[in-house]
C-alpha cells in the first residue's frame, strides 16, 4: 500500500555503476511499479551520481514526526541525528519542510559534511480525476505542484477527494568537488523521482478507493438481502436492477413453477412497474400495492415506499423501493375498526337502555333507592332524594340522616336475609308534607355471577295516600248503599201502607170467586190476576225495606250458605240439585242483607228457569282481574241448567219490569241485583244459552288481603 | 179428629177489612173463627176459651205486638201453634219468632200458601 509509512529498503544486489546519464536514471526509476520501490531506486541513482551517501526521511502526519524511511551508505547511528518533528521549527529539516525549498547545509550540527536537503510533497501538474470531474480547483497535488502551500499536517489532505498526501525530505551528502550544475542535476533527479512517486501514489489511492467501494457495495448488498421486506432497485426505465431475497418471491420466476404462478409473477411485475410510473407522475412516496406471493400463492398487501437514487453527478439513476407487508397490519386495523364500530353500537344500545330505564324510574312516581351490599346509597331518584338527600356525601338535614338510618336498618336486614324479595313497612319523614308517613318498602336483590348480592332495589309506596284513596272508595260505596237503602225504605213505607188494603182486596177477590155470575167472569179474572201482580210488586218492594243493616266486612261464603239454607226447601220441592264449590275468599265490605237478597234473587231465578228441576251450581273464589282493585275480587258464579235467556232479551234483563217469567215475574229482581252490586262497586255479568242454562257472575271488591 | 169437632182459630189484625176477609176465608174452610181487632180483645178471648191456632198481625194498636198475644195464648196452652202475619219483619223479629216456634207469613199472602200453612200448623197441634 502506498502510504506515508515506507519501509527501509536495503541496497539491491548488482548495484549500479556510477553513470551520470540522466535519461538512464529516469528509465530506471520508471521500473518502479509500486510507490515503495521509488525511494530505494532514487537513492541508488543519487549514489550512482558519485555522492557518498543519501537518505530519505518521511513525515508521519499522525504523530508529526520526521523519521528516516530509506537510506543508502549511511551508518545507522548517524541517521538518528536527522530525526526530528514538524513542530521543531529550529531544526534544519523542519524548516526546510516548512519552506518547501531545497537547501544546502555546510558544517551544520546535524552532519559533519555538507548536505543537500530537498523536500518533496505529493504533487502533480494536473488535477486528480475526482477534482477534474467535480470541476474543483482545490486539488492537493496541483496546489503542491504550484508550491502554494507549506507543509502542515492538516493541510496535506486533498480538499476534493480527502486523500492524505505525503511529505518527505531527501538528504544527500555532498562531494568535495561540488558544483552548481551538479546540484541542479541532483535536484532535477529528485523531482523526477517525486513525479513518479506521485503518479504511483495516485494510482494506489484509486485502487484503495476501489477496494473501499467494493466493501461498501458488499455491505450494502448484505444489508439489502438481510431485509425481511422486499427491496427493489430499478433503473430510470423501471427495469429491475437488483432485488433482495424477499422480493424474489414476487418478481422472479423460479424454474419449477406452475403456469398460474408464472402469470402471477408477470402480473406482479406489471403492477409494480405501473406503481412506479404513477408514483413518479404524482410525486407520492407511499402507495398500496397488492401482490401474489409466487411461493405461497397467497395475496399480500404492501405499502410501497419509493425513493429516487442519484448518481455522483446528481443525475437520477433509478428508484429504490421498499415494500412493507401490511396485510396483517391492515387486517388488524380493519378488525380494530370493526371492533370499534361494534363497541360504539353496543355503547349506543346500552345508552338507550339506560335512558329507557331512567325514563321508567322517573315515571314510577314512587321513591326508588338502589343500595350496595353494605346498604349504602348508590342511586336515588328525585323523589327518593327528597327523603334521603343526594348520594354524594354532603352535610344533610337531621331528618334525612334519620330517614337514611331507618332505611339502612331495613335494607341491611333484607340484604342478609335469604329471600329475593321482601316487603316491609317504613316510617319516614316526608319534608314536603312535613310529617312522618308510612311507606311500604318493596325490595328486590340483584346478584353477581357468583350469586352474591351486589345491589338491592327498593321502591317505597306511600301507604297513607293509598289508604286514603281506599278509605274514600269505601266511604263512597257506603254512602251509595245507604242511599239505596233510604230509597228502599221509602218504597217499603209506601208498600207497607198499600200492603194491608191490598191484602184485604186480595182476600175479598178470593171470597167472591163463587159468587161472580158467568157474564162477569172475564172481568173478575182481570181483577184477580192484576191484584196478584200488585201483590208481587209490593212484596218485592218490601224486600228492599228489610235491608237496613249496617255495612261492614263480611264473608261471602257465609252469606251463600245462609241463603241456600233459607231456600233449601223451595229448591228441594222444585227438584233442583245444588252443587256448591266454595273456595276461601277474603272479606268484603258489604251490607250482608242486600247481598243475601242478591243471591236469593239469583237462586230463585235459577229455580224458576228449571220448571222440571235441574242442577244449580254455585262457586266462589278470590280472583285478581282488572288493575283498579288493590286486593282483587270475591267472585261468585250462579249457574243453572235451565231454559236460558233468549239472546234478544239478554241485554234487557237488568232493566226494571222486564221478566221472562210472564205473569209470575215482577221484572224487578235483577234490577235490584244490579242496583245493589253497583252500590257495592261490584260487577255483574250474565251468559246464557237457550236450552242449556244461564250463568250469572258477581264480583265484589275485596278490601283487605 | 171427629167430624163434628171444629178447629178454633183466633185471628188478630187491627185492620178491619183484612180481619174480616181472613175470618171469611177461614170460616169457608169450616173452621170456627174468633176475630179480634186489638190485642186487648184477643187476650180477653184467650182467657175465655182455648184455641187450636193463633194467627196474629205483628204490629197492633199502641205499640202492642202479635208476639204478646201469642205469649198469652201459650200461657194457657203451651203447645198452641201460632203464626205471625206481617208486611215486613226485621231480622230480630224473624229470629224471635223462630226461637219461639212461631211461623211467619208475609203479606200480601198467597191464599193457597195461607191455607196450606194453616192446615199444616193445625196438624202439628194434633
Amino acid at each position: 500500500m502506498a502510504t506515508a509509512e515506507m519501509r527501509f529498503q536495503p541496497e539491491r544486489s548488482g548495484g549500479r555503476r556510477g553513470g551520470q546519464h540522466r535519461s538512464r536514471a529516469t528509465l530506471r526509476l520508471l521500473q518502479a511499479e509500486r510507490s515503495e520501490e521509488v525511494f530505494p531506486l532514487l537513492l541508488e541513482e543519487i549514489v550512482a551520481l558519485g555522492y557518498p551517501r543519501a537518505m530519505v526521511l518521511e513525515v508521519n502526519f499522525d504523530t508529526g514526526e520526521v523519521i528516516p524511511a530509506a537510506a543508502l551508505k549511511w551508518p545507522q547511528q548517524q541517521m538518528e541525528k536527522f530525526s526530528t518533528a514538524l513542530w521543531k521549527e529550529e531544526h534544519p529539516l523542519a524548516s526546510i519542510l516548512s519552506s518547501a525549498r531545497p537547501a544546502v547545509f555546510t558544517g551544520s550540527v546535524i552532519h559533519g559534511h555538507p548536505v543537500y536537503v530537498h523536500p518533496i510533497l505529493h504533487s502533480s501538474r494536473s488535477l486528480c480525476w475526482e477534482a477534474d470531474r467535480a470541476r474543483a480547483t482545490g486539488c492537493l497535488a496541483v496546489q503542491n505542484f504550484r508550491r502554494e502551500k507549506r507543509v502542515r499536517r492538516e493541510e496535506q489532505v486533498c480538499p476534493t477527494c480527502e486523500m492524505r498526501g505525503y511529505a518527505a525530505v531527501v538528504v544527500v551528502e555532498l562531494k568535495r568537488s561540488n558544483s552548481e550544475a551538479g546540484l541542479a542535476a541532483l535536484g532535477e533527479l529528485i523531482e523526477v523521482g517525486n513525479s513518479f512517486l506521485s503518479r504511483l501514489f495516485k494510482v494506489e489511492h484509486y485502487y484503495v478507493r476501489m477496494r473501499e467501494m467494493e466493501i461498501t457495495i458488499a455491505r450494502m448488498g448484505t444489508v439489502m438481502q438481510s431485509m425481511a421486506d422486499p427491496v427493489v432497485l430499478t433503473d430510470h426505465e423501471h427495469h429491475m436492477i437488483m432485488v433482495n431475497a424477499a422480493a424474489e418471491h414476487f418478481f422472479k420466476v423460479p424454474d419449477e413453477m406452475s403456469e398460474g404462478l408464472v402469470r402471477a409473477v408477470e402480473l406482479n411485475n406489471r403492477l409494480f412497474s405501473a406503481l412506479l410510473s404513477s408514483m413518479l407522475d404524482s410525486g407520492g412516496a407511499y402507495r398500496d400495492l397488492t401482490l401474489v406471493d409466487a411461493m405461497e400463492g397467497e395475496e399480500k398487501l404492501f405499502e410501497a415506499v419509493s425513493a429516487p437514487s442519484f448518481g455522483p453527478d446528481g443525475v437520477r439513476t433509478g428508484t429504490v423501493t421498499v415494500l412493507r407487508d401490511v396485510t396483517d397490519l391492515r387486517r388488524a386495523d380493519q378488525e380494530l375498526r370493526d371492533n370499534y364500530d361494534k363497541l360504539r353500537e353496543a355503547e349506543g344500545t346500552v345508552r338507550q337502555e339506560r335512558d329507557r330505564l331512567n325514563l321508567i324510574i322517573e315515571n314510577v312516581g314512587d321513591p326508588i333507592v338502589v343500595c350496595d351490599r353494605e346498604a349504602r346509597l348508590v342511586l336515588v331518584d328525585p323523589l327518593a332524594e327528597e327523603l334521603f338527600g343526594p348520594v354524594q356525601k354532603k352535610p344533610r338535614p337531621a331528618a334525612q340522616v334519620k330517614n337514611q338510618s331507618t332505611l339502612n336498618a331495613c335494607i341491611s336486614s333484607f340484604t342478609g336475609a335469604s329471600g329475593e324479595r321482601a316487603t316491609a313497612p317504613l316510617r319516614l319523614y316526608n319534608p314536603k308534607l312535613n310529617q312522618e308517613i308510612e311507606y311500604d318498602a318493596r325490595s328486590g336483590k340483584i346478584f353477581d355471577e357468583n350469586g352474591q348480592v351486589v345491589y338491592t332495589v327498593t321502591v317505597l309506596r306511600d301507604l297513607t295516600a293509598l289508604r286514603r284513596v281506599e278509605q274514600l272508595k269505601v266511604e263512597r260505596r257506603m254512602l251509595e248503599i245507604e242511599k239505596f237503602a233510604a230509597a228502599g225504605r221509602l218504597a217499603a213505607t209506601i208498600a207497607h201502607e198499600v200492603n194491608n188494603p191490598l191484602d184485604a182486596i186480595k182476600n175479598a177477590v178470593y171470597l167472591l170467586a163463587g159468587a161472580v155470575p158467568e157474564s162477569a167472569q172475564p172481568v173478575y179474572g182481570i181483577l184477580r190476576s192484576e191484584t196478584e201482580r200488585v201483590a208481587r210488586i209490593v212484596r218485592q218492594m218490601l224486600g228492599l225495606y228489610r235491608n237496613t243493616e249496617q255495612v261492614k266486612p263480611a264473608n261471602l261464603n257465609t252469606i251463600i250458605e245462609d241463603t241456600l239454607l233459607l231456600l233449601n226447601r223451595q229448591l228441594q220441592r222444585a227438584n233442583v240439585e245444588v252443587i256448591c264449590e266454595l273456595r276461601p275468599v277474603p272479606d268484603a265490605v258489604i251490607a250482608a242483607d242486600q247481598i243475601r237478597q242478591v243471591l236469593s234473587n239469583l237462586v230463585i231465578n235459577a229455580k224458576d228457569a228449571m220448571p222440571n228441576g235441574g242442577k244449580l251450581r254455585i262457586r266462589s273464589r278470590h280472583v285478581f282481574s282488572g288493575a283498579d282493585n288493590l286486593h282483587g275480587w270475591a267472585r261468585v258464579l250462579v249457574a243453572d241448567s235451565g231454559t236460558g235467556i233468549p239472546a234478544e232479551m239478554i241485554r234487557a234483563v237488568f232493566e226494571p219490569f222486564v221478566t221472562t217469567k210472564g205473569e209470575k215475574g215482577t221484572g224487578l229482581g235483577l234490577w235490584i241485583v244490579k242496583g245493589i252490586l253497583q252500590n257495592h262497586t261490584g260487577r255483574l255479568s250474565v251468559r246464557s244459552k237457550v236450552g242449556s242454562g244461564t250463568v250469572f257472575k258477581i264480583d265484589l271488591p275485596v278490601v283487605k288481603p | 179428629m171427629s167430624p163434628d169437632h171444629k178447629y178454633r182459630i183466633l185471628v188478630v189484625d187491627d185492620e178491619t177489612s183484612v180481619l174480616t176477609t181472613y175470618r171469611l176465608i177461614l170460616e169457608r174452610q169450616g173452621y170456627q173463627v174468633a176475630a179480634c181487632g186489638t190485642s186487648r180483645e184477643a187476650i180477653e178471648a184467650i182467657s175465655r176459651q182455648d184455641f187450636d191456632l193463633v194467627l196474629c198481625d205483628y204490629s197492633l194498636e199502641e205499640q202492642h205486638t202479635g208476639i204478646e198475644v201469642i205469649a198469652a195464648a201459650r200461657k194457657r196452652n203451651a203447645t198452641v201453634p201460632a203464626a205471625l202475619l206481617t208486611g215486613y219483619a226485621t231480622k230480630e223479629t224473624a229470629e224471635e219468632a223462630a226461637d219461639q216456634s212461631i211461623g211467619v207469613l208475609y203479606k200480601p199472602i198467597e191464599i193457597e200458601e195461607f191455607l196450606a200453612t194453616t192446615a199444616s200448623l193445625l196438624r202439628r197441634e194434633e
